[in-house]
């Protein structure tokens, strides 16, 4: 029995289209023309109790949409969502009491007043007991190492704290459902797989299913099991992460400064995709030919002023899946 | 089930305690202003005894306090605060929680505005009632009253700067509508300036069928005792049609803005 349930999920929204210059504007006031668009368009997936999923995709996709939705603050335009037997927009403040949300980009803990004031806050919000509510800070304060800014103002914490102590937050009142849109934006490396190693045990320790959107292809590598990537408001891959890195990720990408701009570049076993002046990129699979192999041909035939090796991105891959298919 | 919110109130008290040097300011810069109307009423009451049934102790009463009061309609913001929320997309998190974002809303009002009265509403008007020899309500009933009548002016002008606020919802910029009605009419009809038997008569006409005479003129009045027996009963009945009046339109916006939220999105 999956604990999110979602079909034919649609969205669309109508933006009115202003029409410039005075006249323009005088007659958008009379007659308003607009476009139709469809940030969620006829997706369809399940989660079981207890999954760690990635929900990924460019700027615009589609995620954030999806997101408020199950959270209720959004009706859908068409198709059916399901959440623990609710329909989020209907049992809005039902719903709510059972799932916690994290924005990467705002806080939901009260800026002027030191922390610790936050939660017993959220504690009454909640009605938390009051046991449940000291075992869960103590939990968390440990995991996340909360104590020495627990009486803080939030507006001095830095961004790795105030992030930690809004993962807390989010948590105390034991949620079925954890939601996070970008958690890691911003933050340091050392934060970021803070955040990741923690999120990695809440799940196995208090079986939260998770949902997680990120550009961060590396948040997705490292924390989820499962894998569902929107584009255009459609589903382009759900499924495991190693199917998609077996498939997509072994490409890596050469990205090189030549000593000019060479009219014709000619390398075996290497796709030039992009090429900007002096500046070349291109993409190999590591499993046909090493990245030593690619530098070696390079620096035989041409004059190499700097070179850099890159992982590939989320958009990257989104692109191949579209040039050569999913499966 | 009320208790948290009140936890709202406590908190946005204590939040209201950090910033110190800015409530000490606005209390220095209210004081010099009553001084100023203080001693405007006093040259303009010399060789008259009495004006509209006001001598020159009733109208200094009257004008201590609903400057006293006028410090909530400065203060409370809930319009901006609103605005604010929505214009940040804050609101969406205050949506995510099982609350009712009105009563919400409130209790933080409440809370910060609890600060207010205890740290400059009540010291101000204490200074000004010892130094100028100001009356009592007169009796202990009628200061209870008042305290009813204050409450319920404050309801009102919360429920209208809710109601305004609920506007940034379609149109994310209310500060000129904010300007108008509560700085233009609230301010004008609200009686803080003078008590409305003072007003030319059209314009106290046009002050009966507006809420804003709720907010100062009646409590205000029924501290000075100009308002007794059954004409101060009917002012307390007027001010709480206007509660539930403004409270449930406050309602009716705030649903319809929730359903624009979620159809056009935030």
């Amino acid at each position: 029995m999956p604990i999110i349930t979602v079909e034919h999920l649609s969205k669309h929204f109508k933006v009115h289209k202003r029409r410039t210059g005075f006249w323009g504007n005088l007659s958008s006031t009379v007659s308003r023309k607009h476009d139709i668009i469809k940030a969620v368009n006829d997706v369809n997936f399940s989660l079981d109790r207890g999954e760690l999923v990635g929900y990924i995709g460019a700027n615009g996709a589609g995620k954030s949409t999806t997101i408020k939705m199950l959270t209720g603050i959004l009706v859908p335009t068409s198709g059916h969502i399901d959440v623990m037997g609710l329909t989020p927009y209907r049992h809005r403040k039902e719903n709510t009491r059972r799932i916690g949300v994290v924005f990467g980009q705002r806080t939901q803990l009260w800026w002027d007043l030191p922390v610790i004031d936050s939660f017993e806050l959220l504690k009454h919000i909640y009605e938390i007991p009051q046991n449940l509510y000291k075992q869960n800070l103590e939990f968390f304060s440990e995991l996340l190492q909360l104590q020495p800014f627990l009486s803080t103002p939030v507006r001095r914490l830095s961004l790795g704290q105030r992030m930690r102590c809004d993962l807390t937050a989010a948590l105390l009142h034991n949620p079925e459902i954890l939601y996070l849109d970008e958690p890691t934006i911003g933050l340091d490396v050392v934060a970021k797989e803070q955040v990741r190693q923690f999120l990695r045990q809440v799940n196995a320790e208090r079986q939260v299913t998770v949902i997680l959107t990120t550009h961060d292809l590396n948040d997705v590598e490292k924390v989820c099991q499962r894998l569902i990537i929107i584009d255009n408001g459609k589903i382009i891959y759900d499924g495991g992460i190693d199917a998609l890195k077996k498939r997509y990720g072994k490409t890596r990408m050469l990205i090189v400064d030549l000593a000019q701009a060479y009219p014709d570049i000619q390398l075996e076993g290497v796709d030039l995709t992009r090429r900007d002046g002096n500046r070349i990129w291109l993409a190999f699979d590591r499993d046909t030919i090493s990245a030593s192999e690619v530098i070696v041909q390079l620096t035989a035939r041409y004059e190499i002023q700097d070179l850099t090796i890159s992982e590939p991105e989320i958009e990257e891959i989104v692109r191949r899946i579209y040039e050569l298919g999913v499966h | 089930m009320m208790k948290k919110y009140i936890i709202f109130t406590v908190k946005a008290f204590q939040r209201t305690l950090t910033y110190r040097f800015e409530l000490w300011m606005e209390l220095f810069i209210n004081v010099l202003f009553m001084l100023v109307y203080v001693y405007l009423w006093k040259a303009l009451y010399t060789g008259r005894t009495s004006v509209e049934g006001y001598n020159l102790n009733g109208i200094l009463t009257y004008i201590v306090v609903s400057q006293t009061l006028l410090t909530f309609t400065f203060t409370l913001r809930i319009a901006r605060i609103i605005e604010e929320k929505v214009r940040t997309g804050e609101v969406v998190t205050d949506l995510m929680k099982p609350i009712d974002f009105q009563l919400m809303t409130f209790a933080t009002a409440a809370g910060t505005s609890s600060h207010t009265a205890l740290f400059n509403m009540l010291p101000k008007f204490l200074l000004f009632y010892g130094t100028f020899g100001l009356s009592l309500p007169p009796s202990l009933l009628t200061l209870s009253l008042f305290i009813v009548s204050v409450v319920l002016g404050y309801v009102i002008l919360f429920s209208i700067e809710f109601i305004i606020g609920i506007f940034a919802f379609w149109f994310v910029e209310i500060r000129g509508l904010y300007a108008f009605v509560i700085w233009g009419l609230a301010m004008l009809f609200s009686g803080y300036f003078l008590p409305l038997e003072f007003y030319p008569a059209f314009l106290a006409k046009v002050a009966v069928v507006l809420p804003f005479r709720a907010i100062i003129y009646f409590p205000t009045a029924i501290y000075t005792g100009q308002l007794m027996g059954e004409s101060l009963i009917t002012a307390l009945l007027i001010q709480l049609v206007w509660v539930v009046t403004l409270v449930g339109l406050g309602r009716l916006a705030y649903r319809a803005a929730f359903r624009k939220l979620v159809i056009q999105g935030g």
